[in-house]
């Protein structure tokens, strides 16, 4: 059986966006334009927020996104930045972005871009 | 100093302006009692800055408001280019129809969001724990009165009993007397079909009934009767409104409830929610009805005569009683608008309360969610006889002045005669492919096909065979009651041809097909076309201008139908190649 080569990539971080259902486009977006290679969204439910808004709390939809972007750890920060403008998270009850350092990622790497990192 | 930094490194500082703030000293300090038990915490209400609270609700309010905005305002500007342009009239009372139909665009609005906040979530609390709560009669008796519930609520259901004070009670007794004095038992029967359908509904959702059979057991009993009622020339003359009475019931407060509803109970039937699950009420719940009316009919027919009803009719106008206060506009619309909610609300209350014994959660939204469902009925309902009443029987009474002689319309005929009624068809045509394009409900049904069948039945093929047969289906409308063609043979003949396909069909798209028909007719088009369809009537002197809505829902069935066999060839060729 011949050896089978795992390429694993260091110097991954992880940011993680809830916003509310239907806001995760111009994020997505966004982050994309600053680097991003892609995303994942789930869907989820949220609370807190509309509790403490009070009556203002019905324009917080309960419903929420949750967007899952793996960057390297150079793109990281301008990513972040970007997903927090384009969310508009400086508002109340828009959402939350955070960052997590990860250990290691593995994913289809193209020979040609796997040929040219290691050369270099 | 080193010679050479990474391009990254450089990019990160020059770009940063974070500051940081540690989550520690943001987070309050737990309070200790007496014995030393910590206290919850509560945390405390936010206060909010003027610039924040806009910025919380100008998307909230946007979106929502954009979405009527685009439902309503194609439409009303199509009417009044068309009435202006190729009938060179000027719209009348134009400052109150533009307030109307504001009146729409906000009532829906708020009556939309009302039915997220304030009734789905009982339908959904109602559809999850019901089944494991009771037994299935128990279950299928709370389907059948919500079926019941629902229709009450239904906004186009309000548009029926404000068209019925146009119909000429000594050409159509029979009809007259159902809208006017028979109105709430009209309303109710309609309700019965929608609960039955409900019921029969949710039964297929358990047993995995397939839809064919249901159909054709539907069918018959609708057609046979229609030609009963053909037969007597009285009675022949309310078909127009029993057919239209179909397409009113599946609005946007019936489909979502009875759905959640009996997703629900197929979800804890241990069925789970195949893809298919969701259709077939929608069906049943279009031809029911139909029935209802028709048996209604027959029974009104056997108690009182039409020569009894133009007596009472001549009585009543001979009196001219002052209306009552609540009997005026707006408050008749405001009347309505609570009579149409709260007996739902407080029939759900009751079922949560009594059968499941389940405490209401967030009752504070929950509340806020029925003030809005009803605020919004109320505002809807003035919007509907002021705004989209009041256009539609306009355009209505108008477009016949393209090919013939109206009092109302200087210079008419406007057209030969053949182009004139080409003109009509041509406007009633445009108007339900435009409507039905621009449906939010299809858009939704499209994208749900398109994933159902692998993406061999795309939704932009969807979209457009449904809205092609409704546009073929208004224009049949008009040409029906522009030539008096009775409505019986119409409908018969286009139930044949959708039974024939539906037998050549696979179940997929027979389930597609047939609720197409029933998300075509939203809360503007149908108070719309049933207003244009009666003013249509008034102008050429027709008996009545029912008729037009139920053309509208079969057309599609069929275009969707045939789309669906070719699709269907199409792929079995690429299969065989």
């Amino acid at each position: 059986m011949a050896q089978r080569d795992i390429t694993v990539l260091k110097d991954v971080a992880l940011i993680t966006c809830v916003v509310q259902r239907g806001a995760a486009e111009p994020i997505i977006r966004a982050a994309r334009e600053a680097g991003a290679q892609g995303a994942t969204v789930n869907y989820g439910k949220g609370m807190g927020i509309r509790e403490r808004l009070g009556i203002l709390g019905v324009a917080v939809e309960v419903e929420k996104e949750v967007i899952q972007i793996l960057v390297s750890s150079e793109q990281v920060d301008r990513v972040f930045e970007r997903m927090y403008l384009a969310g508009k998270l400086d508002t109340p009850g828009m959402g939350i972005a955070y960052i997590t350092r990860l250990d290691k990622a593995a994913t289809y790497i193209p020979p040609e871009v796997l040929a040219k990192v290691s050369a270099g | 100093m080193p010679s050479e930094i990474q391009y990254g490194q450089f990019v990160r500082e020059s770009t940063l302006k974070q500051r940081s703030v540690s989550y520690n000293d943001l987070i309050p300090k737990l309070e200790v009692d007496g014995q030393g038990q910590p206290i919850p915490y509560h945390p405390p209400k936010l206060k909010l800055q003027s610039a924040d609270i806009y910025n919380l609700l100008a998307p909230y309010l946007n979106v929502r408001l954009i979405e009527q905005v685009k439902a309503v305002f194609p439409l009303a500007i199509y009417l009044v280019l068309f009435q202006i342009l190729i009938l060179r009239q000027p719209v009348q009372e134009a400052v109150l129809i533009t307030g109307g139909l504001g009146a729409v665009i906000l009532g829906l609005m708020v009556f939309m969001e009302g039915l997220k906040l304030g009734l789905m979530p009982f339908g959904e609390v109602i559809g999850t724990n019901l089944p494991k709560k009771s037994p299935l009669p128990v279950v299928l008796l709370i389907a059948f009165l919500l079926g019941i519930g629902v229709t009450f609520a239904e906004p186009a259901i309000g548009a029926l009993q404000a068209v019925g004070s146009i119909v000429n009670v000594e050409k159509a007794p029979f009809l007259r007397t159902l809208l006017g004095e028979w109105a709430g038992t009209l309303v109710l029967v309609v309700g019965m079909g929608v609960g039955l359908a409900a019921v029969l509904g949710t039964a297929r959702f358990l047993y995995n009934w397939s839809l064919k059979p249901m159909i054709y057991m539907a069918l018959i009993p609708t057609i046979g009767l229609t030609v009963y009622c053909m037969g007597n020339p009285d009675l022949a003359k309310i078909l127009g409104l029993a057919w239209d009475c179909g397409a009113v019931t599946t609005g946007p407060v019936t489909v979502p409830l009875v759905l959640a509803l009996g997703i629900g109970i197929a979800a804890s039937g241990g069925k789970g929610e195949s893809s298919l699950s969701g259709f077939g009420i929608v069906t049943l719940a279009s031809l029911f009805p139909i029935i209802a009316v028709l048996c209604l009919a027959v029974y009104v027919s056997t108690v009182t005569t039409p020569e009894a009803i133009i007596a009472a009719a001549k009585a009543s106008t001979a009196i001219a009683s002052v209306p009552l206060w609540h009997e005026l506009t707006p408050w008749a619309e405001i009347k309505g608008g609570a009579q149409a909610i709260i007996p739902l609300v407080i029939f759900l209350f009751l079922v949560l309360k009594l059968v499941l014994r389940e405490k209401v959660q967030e009752a504070g939204i929950l509340t806020y969610g029925l003030v809005l469902c009803v605020t919004g009925m109320m505002i809807f309902n003035v919007g509907l006889s002021y705004g989209l009443a009041k256009l539609g029987e306009q355009s209505g009474s108008m477009v016949p002045a393209a090919f013939n002689a109206i009092p109302a319309v200087a210079g008419s005929p406007l057209y030969t005669y053949a182009l004139g009624i080409f003109i009509a068809g041509m406007f009633a045509w445009l108007l339900g492919f435009g409507a039905t394009l621009a449906e939010p409900a299809l858009n939704a049904l499209g994208q749900t096909v398109e994933t159902l069948t692998n993406g061999s039945f795309k939704k932009n093929t969807l979209m457009y065979a449904v809205s092609i047969g409704v546009g073929f289906g208004l224009t049949l409308g008009v040409m029906k009651i522009i030539f008096e063609w009775p409505i019986a043979y119409m409908v018969i003949i286009g139930y044949t041809v959708g039974i024939v396909l539906t037998a050549l069909s696979s179940e997929e798209f027979v389930n597609v097909a047939w609720d197409s028909a029933g998300v075509t007719t939203g809360p503007i088009t149908v108070p719309l076309v049933l207003a244009m369809g009666l003013g249509f009537g008034n102008a050429v002197e027709a008996v009545e201008g029912f008729g037009i809505l139920s053309m509208a829902s079969i057309c599609p069935i069929v275009s969707v139908l045939i789309t669906g066999l070719w699709v269907q060839r199409g792929s079995k060729n690429k299969s065989a190649a």
